[in-house]
């Protein structure tokens, strides 16, 4: 026993001189750019295996590549539902209890409120990874780094920049003009309704398809001065948003089917359903849910709320996260990196998965240069690069968006059932997201 | 562990070392016939139960804006927040308006279903035993589902009713998981009140015939009376049922845009813990716990005390 104790202890002395060494090596060679939080990222001794917990489908091919050419890391793959729908609540509860996997996937949205939870390993120190930044759209890297310097927290994985998806045969036939302007979107909402259809779908618990509406109108919901949080959902921009879809659900102008449901697909796919305004990960959704209706669809730009404006949204996109207590943070950030620039992991994970990589050189796969039959042949993808670039590069996120999706998102529902309105929803939601913050000590100015 | 015997035995007993030996291997054999229990029922009901307490006294802190979190004592900080969260008592005033409304439909039916099982009219009662119990081997979830697509307005085979009477819409949507419940537990709660009946000794209804009873008379006069115990028990699961509900409203969400996320008790707990804020969701639990505890109780007390009058 005692012999024992003491080989900890050797061992123990080891460590802290491993780690006192790799600060001071740390803080010598990169400077201010090394912040105190950057922990050392040292590599393991030998075979790792890494978990990593997605819910991409096909990403199980994806990892087969890296593992058959990376023999010492080896990653295993675990599915889990969306995000929002199981597997956040699955993440926390394994970093409460201490064995969570080594990688997860995390919306952009997300992020904040894992960090604010200390769910995320600081991987800014880890090889490779701060020289990683010119590789990826400038907007994502914003995301996962907070805009602080020395803190990189997840390796941008995709995006979902917003443009219109219409069925470009039925607005032909029956002689409306593809709207450019929300405001035309209005007019022709009426026009389509009077043939007995809907313009499209107000989602009621996407709320973050609704904060990418307002993102495309300059407006924020969160800010965050290092002090305290600022929380905004009821500024004049979410406002003119909330108003202007009020409208169209008073009017019955679009339908309130839960989305991504069966009954969802089916309306899409008999024509009920005329716009889809939606992110690009949107362009498989559609054709697996809608496989009738093949070769009728088209992509525009979203409408603007000004004439001649060029404002795109966006709407989810994931990082790949080192979630905290990960033994082997370095080769965890060095898959991670692979995963999402490497061209031929990019090309299978867009193959299998839909994802619209994060990374710069997306537009160079072959994947997104063809014409899409399912889209008529049309390019989609270069609309959606353009609306990519034309996405505000500072969005800021709150720390507590579960619950603040899930108060907007109960508000919106009462509001379709006829009691308040959808800015009723953003006041609540407000009030409700204060109160949580409060509840969990978080700062925030009022 | 001193061992201490009743004073009372001690001065009577002359062969008290052989008797102590005799009960010292009796209390082990009975530790040992307890302990796979014991160990059970610590494992995942004291502790669980032990940890939600701690979890809901606690409170977190933390410095600045991304600082990390702190748990530190809370006294009854979070239980404050329970009782000012007017969705989670509504929440409860929701299923407590269910549980009056469906409980006795549902223990109506599983009584007039195990009735008619009983009476020596009906033909095929064992096809009838197993046709009535079949939606309870069906998981809550599948059920939910399954009756989900049936009401569904554009996917239901039904399309007729329900593209004019919207089953998932916020009037109906409550009694639409009512339905649901009902199916699913009418024939668990008919073999509860079943299996009573057949305890009933026959000779009871031999007497009653003699005395000129028609089979109605005897349902209503002898076997009703004496499966009441059996419907108490029942009632007492449904309401605990009741107040549990998770898996109907929580499957239905991706039918209907009537179920909020604080729908029910349960379904409150769910959501607050996936914020994640897991000491206000202990607390709500704890309450939750309780008030299930105090309602099974009183109607025990008070159905009990009519029984024995």
């Amino acid at each position: 026993m005692r012999a024992h104790y003491g080989k900890v202890t050797a061992a123990f002395a080891m460590i802290s001189a491993l780690a006192l060494s790799g600060c001071s090596a740390g803080g010598d060679s990169s400077g201010a750019e090394a912040g105190a939080e950057a922990a050392p990222c040292e590599a393991s001794d030998g075979p790792v295996t890494l978990e990593f917990t997605t819910w991409v489908p096909g990403m199980d091919q994806v990892v087969e590549l890296w593992n058959e050419a990376n023999p010492d890391i080896q990653v295993t793959v675990q599915t889990g539902p969306n995000g929002n729908s199981g597997t956040y609540q699955n993440f926390f509860n394994q970093i409460q209890a201490g064995n969570a996997p080594d990688l997860g996937q995390i919306e952009y949205d997300a992020l904040p409120n894992f960090r604010v939870q200390d769910g995320l390993e600081n991987i800014a120190g880890c090889e490779g990874v701060a020289d990683a930044q010119d590789q990826f759209v400038d907007w994502t890297w914003g995301q996962v780094t907070f805009g602080e310097e020395g803190s990189v927290y997840a390796v941008p994985q995709d995006s979902g920049p917003m443009a219109m998806y219409y069925r470009a045969d039925l607005f032909e036939e029956a002689g409306i003009e593809v709207p450019t302007t929300w405001e035309e979107y209005a007019a022709a909402a009426e026009e389509i309704k009077a043939q007995g259809s809907y313009i499209t779908n107000f989602p009621k618990t996407d709320v973050n398809w609704f904060a990418g509406m307002v993102w495309q109108n300059g407006g924020q919901w969160f800010a965050n001065d290092g002090e305290n949080w600022d929380v905004n959902l009821t500024s004049p921009e979410s406002e003119e948003v909330a108003t202007y879809w009020q409208d169209l659900l008073s009017e019955d102008l679009v339908s309130t089917l839960p989305s991504f449901s069966d009954e969802w697909n089916a309306s899409f796919n008999t024509g009920q359903q005329w716009t889809w305004v939606s992110a690009v990960w949107g362009a498989t959704t559609l054709s697996d849910g809608a496989p009738d209706t093949a070769g009728k669809w088209a992509v525009a730009p979203m409408p603007q709320w000004e004439d001649g404006g060029e404002t795109a949204g966006n709407w989810g996109g994931s990082s790949t996260a080192v979630l905290k207590g990960s033994e082997h943070p370095a080769e965890a950030a060095k898959f991670a990196l692979w995963l999402n620039t490497d061209p031929e992991a990019l090309a299978l994970a867009n193959e299998l998965g839909g994802l619209y990589p994060a990374a710069k050189s997306a537009t160079e796969l072959e994947a997104f240069a063809g014409g899409v039959d399912y889209y008529g042949g049309q390019k989609i993808y270069d609309v959606f690069a353009e609306a990519s670039s034309n996405v505000n590069p500072d969005f800021t996120w709150g720390p507590t968006m579960t619950q603040t999706y899930t108060d907007v998102s109960d508000g919106f529902g009462a509001a379709i059932g006829g009691s308040g309105t959808l800015m009723d929803a953003l006041e609540t939601g407000q009030q409700k997201t204060i109160d949580s913050l409060k509840a969990q000590s978080i700062p925030v100015s009022e | 562990m001193t061992v201490i015997s009743t004073p009372a035995d001690a001065p009577k007993a002359p062969p008290a070392t052989r008797k102590n030996r005799s009960s010292g291997a009796q209390r082990r054999a009975v530790a040992l016939f307890i302990a796979p229990f014991a160990l059970l029922f610590l494992a995942f009901y004291a502790v669980p139960i032990i940890y939600a307490i701690v979890q809901s006294l606690l409170t977190v802190e933390r410095d600045g804006t991304f600082g990390p979190p702190r748990q530190v004592f809370g006294g009854l900080v979070q239980y404050e927040q329970v009782f000012q969260n007017t969705a989670f008592w509504e929440s409860v005033g929701r299923v407590l308006l269910f549980g009056v409304v469906q409980v006795p439909i549902m223990l109506g039916l599983a009584l007039l279903f195990a009735l008619l099982l009983d009476s020596p009219l009906l033909k095929g009662k064992k096809f009838f035993r197993l046709a009535f119990f079949a939606p309870y081997a069906v998981p809550g979830v599948i059920a939910a589902i399954m009756w989900g697509f049936l009401y569904s307005p554009s996917l239901s085979p039904f399309g007729a009713v329900t593209s004019n009477v919207d089953f998932l819409g916020g009037n109906l949507v409550l009694w639409a998981i009512a339905n649901i419940v009902t199916w699913v537990y009418v024939g668990y709660n008919m073999l509860i009140i079943y299996s009573s009946l057949l305890a009933i000794p026959t000779e009871i209804y031999e007497a009653a015939r003699l005395d000129g009873a028609s089979n109605l008379q005897i349902a209503w006069r002898i076997k009703i009376p004496l499966v009441i115990p059996a419907i108490i028990l029942t009632a007492v699961f449904s309401i605990i049922g009741t107040l549990q509900l998770l898996a109907e409203p929580q499957t239905l969400r991706s039918f209907s845009s009537a179920i909020n996320s604080t729908f029910t008790p349960n379904l409150a707990v769910y959501t607050t813990a996936s914020v994640p804020n897991y000491n206000l969701a202990a607390a709500f639990s704890v309450v939750l716990a309780l008030a299930t505890f105090i309602l099974s109780f009183v109607f025990l007390k008070s159905t009990q005390r009519k029984v024995t009058q």
